[in-house]
């Protein structure tokens, strides 16, 4: 035994010592790492061929072998149970492919979008456009940008802007004589998409958005809703997913049967990541004016005071008192029921039109330190949202060391034009309270503290244990990327569903791929003989190749993906046919066995290595740029061609210098003789 | 074996005066065939009409399918289901022709027969009395429902009868039809009027050939839209633009700029053809379609490297012989190869065409017609282009160009 073969054998028997190391401290893929490289080096220690074959071929048997570990389980599933699989690499290879919908079905859901809340934005909009303007009519504005506090303040001394129906604007003006303010040229703004009518008083003017208007914000909706969904769905991996819209319904149909992934589906979907930025309203203390009296006893409901900041006057920093209600949770409420309890009492308070109350979650740090939620707090806020979630251009989870414990938050990047009005908000609300509300929930309300230029606004994560922030940092970060939803969206219906293809074609489908699959092998044994055998293998672990990594990454197996399957396996074949006819004609031309196969490799591999990284190339960008079932059929392509490229170049290479060189053979059973 | 006795060339070149002028022929009669009549896209494209039914008795999907297919009915979806309250629950879903939808013109007839004053057109006030005014009209992408909104609340029947003036419009047969289905506030009430959908015919089709175990009335019968959206469609068109970019500069850095207009153009040829043959077919484009020209574009272009890696590698060798013949050698000698691959690949596709229903039929078909035309295409499409591209262009002629540089040219393993 030389000092090489020595080497490799302690190599291997550390290898295998570091395994069973790993194999007591419980990490798994450390394990399989080592225990890959040992059985690597033990095949150094082989006495057959040279030195850099055995390194080959040991490198060509790792990987079979890894591939062989990722794929058992889902084999094992596949087969109904058949092939066993210990519960120790069950537990610990927690992937495998997974049937496509057309090929096994899945789970059909559909959601409703509430339209009417994307008719009820643009309502709010032509509001927001009309206080614009009549601030401009009262003399009380100037220019384009938006008007101030104060100014909106002194607007509605004259005339308050009501919102009485969904689809209905209505100003009601102090002074009867300001009706006339609202002149032709104020009604041409509007007049593409809200109709005009005076009264119902006589100090009252109505717009009503048209109904063409209305129809094509539905449409609008539905389609935008459709395209938010189909795209985090779409991040979610390759889980091929269908979406599709049905009047006023959005369907998505989720393949598979794992409720698991079915329900991070739901809750992805579900997220509206409508993100707002408002101004509180401390000035006014809402909540000092309601009688606590008048509070019934049994919703644990209470009104308490906080010091809020209140604006400047000169340089000095002005602090008021304010008052908010708080609500807690009864025993075996829910957060969301208890949310709906205090919504009912908030709206028997009478909050004017051009206010809202927001509510944020009220918790606790228990006695082990960690956070809890209790309940619910108001906010008493203007209506009119400074920012929204269409001026965030990016999000990132990021941690937050400040206040001691290991805070998750998601930092936002806006847009220019978002970056410009924040730095002008911020820069006419100093020392006042601004909420940021994701989803109907005030998620923190900051003191601005000064003109912020540039701001990247971040979102707090609550105090919850770090796994939960983190999980909820990355879903957030997910949806605010991929866009809100224009509405909110309801599940209206849930159900199972079978294969779209229908079992009787899976079953002919199966059979045809069988058949195709054994005429194709047995074409090449035919032509080849041996060396056709070769190519034969070549192919099958090509395919085993390419199925352990779809499982490795969860993919879903569709009809698409199986012609990415079919081409690159055509291709494959294609590489070994090549260097086949070329041993063949360099056979002919009378070289040695050794020298034809050297030579035949070698000229055969430029045009394999040409047409491999041709339709890898269209693989890749298809990959990055396509999306859905393009998307799918584009992974399975890039993988097989370098599946390709290993089995039907190296793996067989090997085979054959094994038998050029190790048996020295005489003739080559390649189909022709010479 | 062997197919060739080793050595045999075949004057591939000679013929091409038959051969371009029959590819330019299918290229071009296949884009004229995608614009008019153009491709008859599935329900993954269009959207189609969906069809819920709970049988009587427990039926398999294949048993559904087939019933339904042939005739006008080609690719049906059938799903199961499954639902613990009302067992053997089916959703069929049908594909909607263009030309079975509502017209422009037949709605704008539609529109003025309802009195549409919504775009403040003048009415006349004898005909459409202040009750049967419609300020909105709606039209189902299915062509199978019509929804109209009106300010005051209107009376069905004189909307039935303003709608009878259109001679060849027909009711849906129920009993009240059209209905006013919804009063949203004092000023806005929605009108329902059905016509005969498609989901109609399917579910006559369904009682005629199945009988019995088909219940009295389907569940649902409603309209979905398109799986594959714009969305889709942009994308997939924009990543194969850019793909196409990125395989001529790849090309033209590994063999020569003249070798890389003809992989594309072989590429778009065989695309073009695949369409073509579904056109004329009258087959359904669907996303499986889609899948199987991309995976005959990859096919195609595999095919094209390896001629025209014989041809880089043939060139330097015979110097004084003209491009034409350089051609016709190193086709000869890949000819194998070529015959060996391609047979290949048709035989496993073969099975399925001949087993397969339905969407698996229809791609191995689409496969089948792109095999052959990969094949072809590398031998009559691009070599050719390429042989052209050197003797108009580049004006050499007889003197080939020089060797293609083979920097990258190593051995394997």
């Amino acid at each position: 035994m030389n000092t090489t073969k020595r080497n490799a054998l302690l190599v291997a028997l550390i290898c295998f010592g570091i395994a069973a190391g790993c194999y007591r401290a419980d990490s798994f893929w450390g394990l399989v790492t080592a225990a890959f490289i040992g059985v690597w080096a033990l095949f150094l220690v082989l006495p057959t061929m040279d030195g850099i074959w055995r390194f080959k071929a040991g490198g060509a048997l790792a990987v079979v072998l890894l591939a062989g570990l990722a794929l058992w389980p889902t084999v094992s599933s596949m087969s109904g149970g058949k092939v066993k699989v210990p519960q120790y690499i069950k537990d610990r290879v927690p992937f495998g492919i997974a049937k496509g919908l057309d090929l096994q079905g899945g789970m059909r859901l559909v959601y409703t979008v509430e339209v009417d809340e994307a008719i009820a934005d643009k309502r709010s909009n032509g509001a927001e456009e009309m206080r614009q303007k009549l601030a401009v009519a009262f003399g009380f504005h100037k220019g384009d940008n938006r008007i101030s506090r104060e100014e909106m303040l002194k607007l509605e001394e004259k005339v308050r802007i009501l919102t009485p129906e969904t689809a209905v604007i209505r100003l009601k003006f102090k002074d009867k004589a300001d009706v006339a303010k609202v002149d032709e040229r104020f009604k041409n703004d509007f007049v593409h998409e809200m109709a005009f009518k005076p009264g119902p008083a006589d100090d009252e003017v109505t717009f009503k958005i048209r109904t063409e208007v209305e129809t094509q914000i539905r449409e609008r909706a539905v389609s935008q809703a459709k395209d938010t969904v189909a795209k985090r769905v779409d991040e979610l991996g390759l889980k091929e997913t269908g979406v599709a819209t049905r009047d006023e319904d959005i369907i998505v149909e989720v393949p598979g049967q794992n409720e698991k992934a079915f329900a991070e589906i739901r809750d992805i979907i579900r997220r509206t990541a409508r993100l707002e930025f408002k101004m509180v309203d401390d000035t006014t203390d809402f909540f000092g004016r309601v009688d606590a009296k008048s509070i019934p006893e049994s919703e644990s409901i209470e009104l308490r005071q906080e010091s809020a900041p209140d604006g400047l006057q000169g340089k000095k920093e002005l602090n008021k008192s304010v008052t908010y209600a708080r609500i807690m949770m009864r025993e075996k409420e829910s957060l969301d029921e208890c949310k709906t309890r205090f919504k009912r009492w908030v709206d028997t308070l009478g909050v004017p039109d051009d206010r809202q109350v927001g509510f944020g979650v009220e918790s606790d740090r228990g006695e082990n330190g960690q956070s809890r939620d209790v309940g619910w707090r108001t906010y008493y806020m203007f209506k009119r949202a400074e920012l929204t979630g269409e001026h965030v251009t990016d999000a990132q989870t990021q941690t937050d060391n400040r206040q001691g414990a290991l805070q998750y938050i998601v930092q936002l990047t806006l847009s220019p034009v978002g970056a410009e009005r924040f730095e002008e908000v911020t820069g006419a609300n100093v020392n006042r309270r601004f909420a940021i509300i994701l989803d109907d929930k005030v998620d923190s309300t900051p003191r601005i503290m000064t003109k912020i230029a540039g701001g990247r606004p971040v979102i707090t994560m609550g105090g919850s244990d770090p796994d939960v922030q983190l999980e909820n940092a990355r879903k957030l970060e997910m949806v605010l990327r991929s866009g809100a939803l224009p509405a909110q969206i309801t599940l209206t219906n849930e159900s199972v569903i079978g294969p779209s293809l229908g079992q009787d074609s899976i079953d002919k489908g199966l059979k045809g791929m069988l058949a195709g699959g054994t005429l194709v092998l047995l074409f090449m044994i035919l032509y080849y003989r041996s060396a056709g055998f070769i190519a034969d293998i070549a192919v099958l672990l090509n395919l085993f190749l390419q199925l352990a990594f779809l499982a490795s990454v969860s993919a879903t197996m569709t009809l698409p993906g199986i012609c990415g399957l079919a081409l690159t396996i055509g291709i494959a074949i294609d590489a070994n046919v090549l260097i086949n006819e070329r041993i063949r004609e360099e056979l002919r031309a009378g070289r040695s066995i050794r020298a034809a196969v050297d030579a035949g490799y070698d000229k055969a591999f430029s045009a394999i290595i040409d047409g491999h990284v041709t339709v890898f190339i269209s693989g890749l960008i298809l990959m990055q740029y396509g999306s859905g079932p393009v998307k799918g059929f584009a992974v399975t392509l890039v993988v097989g061609i370098v599946a390709s490229l290993f089995t039907g170049v190296f793996c067989t290479r090997l085979v054959f210098d094994w038998w050029a060189r190790g048996r020295k053979a005489q003739r080559l059973d390649i189909g022709a003789e010479f | 074996m062997e197919f060739f006795k080793p050595g045999r060339q075949f004057d591939f070149m000679k013929q091409r005066v038959f051969w371009i002028p029959l590819s330019l022929f299918l290229a071009l009669s296949s884009t004229i065939l995608l614009f008019y009549p153009g491709p008859n896209y599935g329900t993954d494209f269009n959207g189609g009409t969906e069809v819920e039914v709970a049988f009587t008795q427990p039926i398999q999907a294949g048993g559904i399918r087939s019933a339904l297919e042939g005739g006008e009915f080609q690719a049906v979806d059938v799903v199961e289901v499954v639902d613990p309250k009302i067992p053997n629950r089916f959703l069929i879903r049908v594909q909607v022709k263009e030309e079975e939808k509502l017209q422009a013109g037949k709605q704008a007839q539609i529109r003025n027969a309802l009195c549409f004053s919504g775009d403040g057109t003048a009415v006349d006030a004898a005909r459409c009395p202040e009750n049967a005014r419609a300020v909105e009209v709606k039209f189902s992408p299915g062509g199978d429902k019509i929804v109209a909104r009106y300010e005051t609340l209107p009376d069905s029947k004189k909307i039935a009868e303003q709608l009878s003036t259109l001679p060849d419009l027909r009711f849906r047969p129920s009993e009240n039809n059209p209905h006013v289905v919804g009063t949203a506030s004092k000023n806005d009430h929605k009108v329902e009027i059905q016509l005969p959908s498609k989901g109609d015919v399917l579910f006559d089709r369904l009682k005629s050939k199945l009988g019995a175990i088909v219940p009295e009335k389907p569940l649902k019968v409603e309209w979905v839209g398109p799986k594959a959206g714009k969305q889709l469609r942009d994308s997939a068109r924009n990543s194969v633009a850019i793909a196409i970019v990125f395989i001529m500069l790849y090309l033209a850095f590994r063999f020569d700029l003249r070798f890389a207009p003809g992989v594309v153009v072989a590429c778009l040829h065989d695309a073009l053809v695949i369409l073509g043959v579904f056109v004329v077919l009258r087959k359904e484009v669907t996303l499986t379609t889609i899948s199987a020209v991309l995976t005959i574009v990859g096919y195609s272009m595999n095919d094209t490297v390896v001629v025209y890696d014989r041809i880089r590698e043939t060139l330097p060798k015979h110097k004084g012989k003209t491009f034409a013949q350089i051609i016709n050698l190193s086709v000869s000698e890949t000819l194998s190869r070529t015959i060996l691959t391609s047979t290949a690949t048709l035989l496993s596709v073969l099975p399925f065409f001949i087993w397969g229903t339905g969407v698996i039929k229809d791609f191995a078909l689409a496969m089948l017609i792109g095999i052959v035309a990969g094949t072809y295409s590398s031998i009559y499409v691009a070599a050719p282009l390429t042989e052209w591209i050197d003797t108009k262009l580049a004006k050499r002629g007889t003197t080939p160009m020089a060797s293609p540089s083979r920097t990258m040219r190593t051995a394997a393993g």
